[in-house]
């Protein structure tokens, strides 16, 4: 799915990413691990497409990607990023999920069932009219991760999204995301959680001061 | 303190018999000051938007400036348009001094920056994820852009507002560039000042509670804006 060659990040002269080769393939799930300030969250950023490298390559699909504005957008449309602490906008539950959805241009009368539907993946059945910005810490999050499955990306990229849950919650979220691909979906997934790469059946990258390292012996 | 008294006692007879003069004063007080920040809010909105969303290299003089203008005196405002304006002056040939134009030009000059800056602010002020979160989800520049200013919609209608109440409270602009021709360009500051100086107390008193009441209500708004 995706290629890195020789990506370096810098800010200043501070070098935050620094990843000679790198390839992420595709159906697979993923899990980033390191140290805080090890540049996970930056190497998301760049397979989100938020963030241009400093230099180096990237392809995704086998295709070179270019940065400009046009091909960027395209890409960003194939992969959806969900943070931390995910935001959600103001207005209802269904006008977060359905955002995405609108953006593509998908007719409105489809936004019901799809939005419906990926609400249901997370447990969320019934909060359709609710206020977002009413909804408990947890329900948040689950209302975030069904605005990116409404999507259908190919890639489903997640900065930490078990933390700050409650176990119940990420139980659930654990199960949703374990399941992602065998539908098509590749999941890359940054975690502090040691078992969660045995868990989840994925795959290990380990950065280590913005390298990626041979994830060490436990 | 007996004249203070009965003053005030006639000012709240000439508002409740709606005195045609105080009428007239609050009249064009009212449709100037919505005109002139109207015109604000097309120049002031997207300057501070612009401002706020780019990164240039004089970024930080120009915020200085837009700053410094919030505090420009009211009367020099009146200075540089009446120059502009007056039969000498580049637009001379217009003949808009003393009309209600003249004030609707100034009052623009006048809350364009607090607009500006106050739009400035709600970018500032705004979740640093709502661009991101949107640029994740598929939408485009301008989109990503549009949904910002939707979720700091109320920032901005309060930077409407604070325009609104800067243009309706001021007297230096209304009163070189208006004249305060009685019921063309009489506002209700000028005829505050006016009045007042003819000895007519309870007149102006009755304007001042008038003026008073807006900038109450504007400000009662803004509050409420602020705090959702």
């Amino acid at each position: 799915m995706y290629r890195l060659q020789s990506i370096r990040v810098r800010y200043g002269s501070n070098v935050a990413l620094d990843v000679e080769e790198l390839t992420i393939a595709e159906g697979r799930l993923y899990t980033l691990t390191g140290a805080n300030g090890a540049g996970k969250s930056t190497l998301l950023s760049i397979l989100a497409f938020l963030t241009p490298p400093t230099s180096g390559e990237i392809f995704y699909a086998g295709n070179r990607v270019d940065w400009t504005h046009g091909s960027v957008e395209e890409y960003r449309r194939k992969v959806t990023l969900l943070h931390q602490s995910p935001y959600l906008f103001g207005g209802s539950v269904h006008d977060n999920v359905a955002f995405g959805l609108k953006v593509r241009g998908i007719p409105g009368e489809e936004h019901r069932r799809i939005v419906d539907r990926a609400l249901d993946g997370v447990g969320l059945q019934g909060f359709r009219d609710r206020k977002a910005r009413e909804l408990s810490g947890g329900e948040a999050q689950r209302v975030a991760m069904a605005r990116a499955m409404a999507l259908n990306p190919e890639v489903l990229l997640l900065d930490e999204p078990l933390a700050n849950i409650d176990r119940e919650t990420a139980g659930l979220l654990e199960t949703v995301i374990a399941s992602l691909p065998a539908q098509g979906t590749t999941v890359v997934m940054t975690t502090h959680d040691p078992d969660h790469p045995g868990r989840l059946n994925g795959e290990s990258i380990h950065l280590e001061g913005g390298r990626h390292v041979v994830q060490p012996l436990r | 303190m007996d004249f203070l008294v009965s003053s005030f006692s006639s000012a709240l007879r000439l508002i409740g018999a709606l005195s045609p003069d105080v009428v007239d004063a609050v009249r064009t007080s009212l449709s100037i000051s919505a005109g002139a920040t109207v015109f604000a809010a097309i120049f002031g909105i997207p300057l501070g938007l612009l401002v706020g969303l780019s990164d240039f290299p004089l970024k930080r003089l120009v915020v200085t400036v837009l700053n410094t203008l919030m505090a420009v005196p009211t009367v020099v405002v009146g200075l540089l348009v009446y120059g502009f304006l007056s039969r000498q002056g580049p637009l001379g040939v217009l003949g808009l001094l003393f009309t209600p134009t003249a004030i609707v030009i100034g009052g623009t000059l006048l809350a364009a920056p607090i607009v500006a800056n106050y739009a400035l602010a709600s970018v500032r002020g705004a979740d640093p994820r709502i661009v991101p979160t949107a640029l994740t989800l598929g939408a485009g520049r301008f989109r990503a852009v549009a949904t910002l200013i939707g979720e700091i919609r109320f920032g901005i209608l309060a930077a409407v507002i604070a325009g609104f109440g800067r243009v309706v409270s001021e007297v230096g602009v209304a009163m070189m560039l208006g004249g305060n021709i009685r019921g063309y360009t009489r506002t209700m500051t000028t005829a505050i000042a006016l009045e007042t100086s003819k000895g007519e107390f309870a007149f102006g008193m009755a304007l001042g509670i008038v003026l008073m009441m807006v900038a109450l209500i504007v400000n009662l708004f803004l509050n409420l804006l602020q705090q959702r």
